[in-house]
């Protein structure tokens, strides 16, 4: 504790006229939420310019050239990481098929995360019967075989993004909704909550203002983990006909389609995989970022500028290493 | 306690129906089955005695009762496709699910306790950062990736399991493995994130502040109240589970209800299809169940007590005004209380 | 205060800690309803001969055995036919019955063995051939072998003595005996009711247990009235993933699995073997644009089969001229594949055009997923194929429930184009009148459309006898492909085999509805 005080005014924080740090210099000190954000953001651009770009080369089929393997300069660029079992460029479906993708998995995930957290944070407020009924029809979607779901919408309507969306969403909703209810249950005794509703704070407002702040943190983290069980999620559906179509790609069609190959052409499902995984893994360092960025308890270290860090954890250590002293004897 | 058993269980029982009658219905709604079950060529007649056979014939209420009729009398019907009883079906997969499920979620949340507070001791610290990388590619990794390279690295090329079936103990090794990684993954990002939420809060200044050992901080202050979401989570990947590692169980050939239900969806075996839902809907709500006494068992203020609807009521009655002016001094003396017992 | 929370904290976790790792102690080293017995590993004895299938048998009851998951297991090695179909040769047989013959192709008398007994020791006789014909055939049981192979019509049987029999058909049917070697006898006793899921027969092995999710033994039974077989215990398992049946055999899990292709990384002990199985492109004749002739021939001239047999397949399926590969009665061999002309194509899309028909008309090319291996690269190469043609195809990817509305009529009538399907047939019958009943005539049950020419041409098929109903089905085939266009053929079909280095097998046509376990023996 004497040690903490005396790092602080060695602390040299970067800080703007008003006293508040940017985002953006929080985003910089942290080395890794940067590498992803730029991650994401290629994803991001991928996505969007990718099917201008190599649209055509996507769908080349040359049953002469099935099965190449990557990193093989001798094939030339485009065939970098290989070719598919028709002769395509692996690349050039990789690069289309991540619009599909990101426009299937980023709506199924917010979808969810959305109405899964507001609803479950509003029935943990409110506890009694609210609760109850959210908590049973929580456990109904859960008990709900998601195939039988997937197969049917198929048989009324015909496969299409949408129709994943949805039904990718609704199953995964339960997983928000139960989290969000049992940190705003345990939220909702505490003292600066019972403060607001003594102030007379109508329900929503302390809902908005006080509770939601607090359980964002592991909500974002569970979207970002969900982000990747979505994607393969559709990748099943899909190969069972029940989603993407071919010609139409996305990642999780090529890593199902490139299954059977895997001991013989493992770049077909490992690579979209990998895609698959990178992309999770930035959101996720992303998302563990942010929380620390938006945690007025968590910031300061960000805040501070590398020299002070070190002076700060070094200061940490010692006092660590006194206590610990003080334990023994 | 068991007041609340009581509640819940007969809670439980209408979204159970409302479950059953759900797979009932679309099950139904999936078209006529009789494609799947006779030759290519049968003919009309044919087509025909299948319907009467299996009484796809009379309309969906008539036979939604003859179906609740049966349960009542513990009939749950006969597999279309290969005319054994449903229930007994079900039944004898299921053990072999929750076998699996059990070990692989006892294994992942001991190792995600474990590193998940290592890793929250020091955020963005060398183990941190090791720690929440490989768990976040843990847990984004496809499953039968896993699985068949595997089969081909233990199996095939050191011979030291066998490649798949559920003969001996060495048997186990691939299956949980491979399991094993998205629920360890998941928890461990889960757990260090309210961890290291937890140990920026006051009590554990003031933990330390009276001598207590790390390990005492950690384990038995942190942990708890870090448990809410954990529990939370690992509910709902066991819930996953139960439901059937459908690609472990392909795979492998370990004969559980994930497989057996995948396939009686795809082939319309709906006897089939409804037990096992029926199965894995009860072991649901029980485990459910036995996760909200888990939170209450771990945190004092969730607990449902029986005078609180009832304090309630007689607040509301009295007025708002009123009511907020007693409310105060009651609700902030037991905060007060549960923070000041909490922090020891 | 504090001890007391303590405390009644820690009795609750503490026994839920010791019920997770109690349960799974508990459970020991073997998993819910799975034997000790090591029937898998690799330390099995010797005389076991081990096959990993493709999945569970869904029954083994004796009168589905046209359902390739029963009869690979049943056929031959549990239970026999009275008459049996030689795969080389295409010539019947005697098994059960030793001789049989007809006056008039309408009622035939067989003449059965005598010393055979059953697996619970029970002599084989006429009654016991009467019993399952009429089981099979004319009972309400709903036998799949009735609908593959009889129709609706019933057969009348006579128990002339002990061991002859008479059985007359309904209609005038030169196949008749070929008919009954679909059927696998079984003794008198069994219920005519109710399906019996595991059978009693005269085969070379008997049924010992059936492990239901895990495997099936059987044992050599030392009664056989034949040659006995060389292993003296049989295992059968299924998995589901093919590189994992093949992981089997390269590890020396298993010495016979079903259904592999050279991607499971069988390597050399792979063996591949013509399968009866054919695979074509059947095309619906009711809308624009395949109502005109022009364009189906079109579709025909814009495949190329001859790369595609080479490129995915690796060269070891055969392009196809019609749907039975040869071997099968009705074959024609002189029969040219069509050819592959992408000019020709464009050119005939073109004529059509100009004549009206409306060739950007979306075609729905509809698939069954993972009905054979790389059916997905298939259907994407025909589509690209047709599409450079001057089509418009769309590729609907079904599975399978969903599939079959399009197989089997009722076809669908409210899509939005024509549809195209993609068809997989296989003859295990030997016989061409089972292929083309149902695919050619104009009302058959998987027939989009027939022309009254060829429904004539096809009854006198069905009613010609020896090299006469050869030249007839052959006419047949040609008329279709010149006249009809109803197909666009692509190839016969291989299977494969993974077989272990300490066991001998010679896969042949039937093998992947029957695996004779007798013809298995040990690698010298």
């Amino acid at each position: 504790m004497a040690s903490l005080e005396q790092a602080a005014p060695a602390a040299k924080a970067a800080k703007a006229k008003d006293g508040r740090v940017s985002m953006l210099t929080m985003l910089l000190r942290d080395r890794f939420a940067t590498a992803a954000a730029v991650f994401l953001v290629l994803v991001v651009l991928t996505a969007i310019f990718g099917p201008a770009v190599m649209g055509e080369r996507a769908t080349a089929q040359n049953l002469m050239f099935m099965n190449k393997a990557p990193f093989d300069p001798a094939n030339g660029w485009l065939y970098i990481l290989g070719s598919d079992s028709l002769g395509r460029s692996v690349l050039a479906r990789m690069v289309v098929a991540t619009q599909t993708t990101l426009l299937v998995a980023v709506p199924a995930v917010l979808v969810a995360l959305i109405v899964g957290s507001l609803w479950g944070v509003w029935a943990g407020y409110h506890r009694g019967r609210r609760e109850a009924v959210s908590m049973r029809i929580a456990d109904i979607i859960m008990s709900f075989p998601s195939l039988l779901l997937a197969v049917v919408v198929l048989f009324v309507f015909s496969p299409s993004a949408a129709n994943i969306v949805l039904i990718l969403a609704i199953t995964r909703i339960p997983i928000y909704l139960r989290t969000a209810r049992a940190e705003s249950a345990e939220l909702q005794s505490r003292t600066f909550v019972d403060a607001a509703r003594t102030f007379g704070t109508k329900p929503n407002a302390i809902i908005l203002r006080h509770v939601i702040p607090v359980v964002t943190p592991t909500l974002l983290t569970l979207a970002t983990l969900e982000f990747c069980f979505v994607m393969l999620a559709e990748s099943s559906l899909s190969f069972l006909g029940i989603g993407i179509q071919p010609p139409d790609v996305s990642w999780g069609l090529m890593v199902a389609q490139g299954r059977q190959y895997l001991q013989t052409a493992w770049w077909l499902s490992i690579l979209p995989g990998l895609a698959i995984v990178l992309t999770a893994v930035a959101a996720n360092v992303l998302a563990a970022w942010m929380r620390i960025a938006t945690d007025p308890a968590q910031r300061w270290r960000l805040e501070l500028d590398r020299k002070s860090t070190k002076a700060f954890e070094k200061a940490t250590r010692q006092a660590a290493k006194m206590q610990a002293k003080k334990g023994n004897d | 306690m068991l007041t609340y058993l009581r509640k819940r269980i007969i809670a439980s029982a209408l979204p159970l129906v409302v479950v059953i009658i759900g797979v009932f219905a679309l099950a139904r709604m999936t078209g006529n089955p009789a494609a799947l079950y006779l030759p290519l060529n049968a003919t009309e007649t044919m087509r025909e005695e299948f319907a009467a056979r299996n009484g796809l014939d009379q309309p969906l209420l008539v036979q939604m009762a003859q179906y609740f009729g049966g349960i009542f009398r513990l009939d749950f019907g006969t597999s279309m496709r290969t005319g054994q009883d449903a229930a007994e079906m079900a039944l004898r997969a299921f053990p072999a699910t929750l076998q699996l499920a059990g070990t692989t979620m006892a294994i992942a949340i001991l190792l995600a306790i474990v590193v998940g507070s290592a890793a929250a001791m020091k955020p963005n610290g060398i183990l941190d950062r090791c720690s929440s990388f490989l768990s976040m590619t843990a847990a984004s990794i496809p499953d039968f990736w896993l699985a068949i390279v595997g089969i081909w690295v233990f199996a095939i090329t050191l011979g030291w399991v066998p490649t798949s079936g559920v003969a001996g103990a060495a048997a186990w090794f691939l299956p949980v493995a491979t399991l094993v990684m998205r629920p360890f993954g998941t928890l461990v990002q889960v757990i260090r994130g309210a961890m290291v939420s937890a140990l920026s809060e006051p009590y554990i200044k003031l933990a330390r502040s009276k001598g207590a050992t790390e390990y005492r901080v950690i384990g038995k202050h942190a942990l708890r109240n870090a448990a809410a979401p954990g529990l939370t989570v690992a509910g709902d990947l066991t819930v996953g589970l139960v439901n059937g590692a459908v690609v472990v169980e392909t795979i492998f050939g370990w004969p559980g209800i994930g497989k057996l239900m995948i396939d009686s969806i795809l082939q319309r075996d709906f006897a089939v299809l409804q037990a096992c839902v029926l199965l894995t809907a009860v072991a649901i709500f029980i485990l459910n169940i036995l996760i909200d006494l888990g939170y209450a068992l771990l945190d004092p203020r969730v607990r449902p007590s029986a005078g609180a609807r009832k304090r309630r009521k007689a607040r509301a009655a009295q007025g708002p005004t009123q009511g907020s002016e007693q409310h105060t001094p009651q609700l902030a003396a037991a905060s007060m209380a549960a923070d000041s017992t909490r922090g020891n | 205060m504090h001890n007391r929370i303590a405390r009644s904290r820690r009795i609750p976790l503490a026994l839920a800690a010791s019920a997770l790792l109690g349960t799974t102690a508990l459970s020991g080293c073997s998993v819910a309803n799975s034997e000790e017995a090591a029937s898998g590993g690799s330390s099995a004895p010797s005389d076991t001969l081990r096959v990993v299938l493709q999945q569970e048998p869904p029954t083994l009851e004796a009168c589905e055995s046209n359902l390739t998951s029963t009869g690979v297991v049943i056929r031959s090695t549990i239970t026999e036919p009275l008459i049996e179909r030689n795969p080389t040769s295409g010539e019947l047989e005697p098994k059960l019955a030793t001789e049989w013959s007809s006056k008039d192709d309408k009622t035939w008398t067989l003449k059965l063995r005598e010393g055979v007994k059953f697996h619970d020791g029970s002599e084989f006789t006429a009654a016991d051939a009467v019993a399952t014909i009429d089981r099979a055939v004319n009972s309400k049981l709903g036998c799949n072998v009735e609908g593959y192979v009889f129709g609706d019509d019933d057969l009348k049987l006579k128990e002339v003595d002990d061991y002859t029999v008479e059985v007359t058909a309904a209609k005038k049917d030169p196949i008749l005996p070929l008919r009954l070697s679909f059927l696998e006898v079984v003794p008198e006793e069994t219920s005519a009711t109710e399906k019996v899921r595991e059978p009693i027969g005269t085969g070379p092995y008997k049924l010992d247990d059936w492990q239901a999710g895990q495997s099936i033994n059987a044992s050599a039974y030392a009664d056989y009235w034949g040659e006995a077989p060389e292993f003296q215990k049989a295992n059968y398992q299924w998995r589901s993933e093919g590189s994992v049946r093949a992981a089997m055999i390269t590890s020396g899990e298993a010495d016979i699995a079903t259904g592999l292709s050279p991607e499971d990384n069988i390597g050399d002990l792979g063996v591949s073997y013509p399968n009866n199985e054919t695979v074509a492109l059947r095309m619906h004749a009711d809308k624009a644009p395949f109502d005109d002739i022009r364009i189906r021939r079109a579709v025909n001239y814009a495949i190329d089969k001859e790369s595609i047999v080479a490129s995915l397949y690796g060269g070891r399926d055969k392009a196809a001229a019609q749907l039975v590969p040869s071997g099968v009665v009705g074959h024609s061999e002189d029969l040219p594949v069509w050819e592959y002309n992408a000019q020709k194509a464009k050119d005939l899309v073109a004529e059509a055009k100009a004549a009206g028909t409306d060739v950007s008309a979306p075609i729905n090319l509809v698939v069954r997923t993972a009905q054979f291996p790389k059916i997905q690269e298939l259907a994407q190469v025909i589509q690209e194929q047709l599409t450079q043609a001057g089509l418009s195809v769309n590729l609907k990817m079904l599975e399978t429930s969903q599939h079959l509305t399009y197989q089997v009529r009722p076809f669908p009538t409210k899509e939005d184009g024509a549809i195209m399907l993609m068809t997989q047939h296989g003859n295990q019958a030997g016989d061409a009148a089972f292929t083309v009943d149902q695919y050619m005539t104009t009302k058959g049950a998987q027939s989009a459309f027939g022309t009254p020419e060829l429904d004539k041409l096809i009854a006198q098929a069905d009613a010609a006898t020896g090299d006469d109903r050869q030249a007839a089905f052959e006419k047949v085939f040609k008329y279709q492909n010149d006249e009809v266009v109803q197909f666009a053929h692509i190839a016969h079909q291989t299977g494969m085999l993974g077989i272990s280095q300490s066991v001998a097998y010679e896969p042949n046509s039937s093998s992947g509805d029957e695996l004779r376990l007798a013809e298995v023996t040990a690698a010298k």
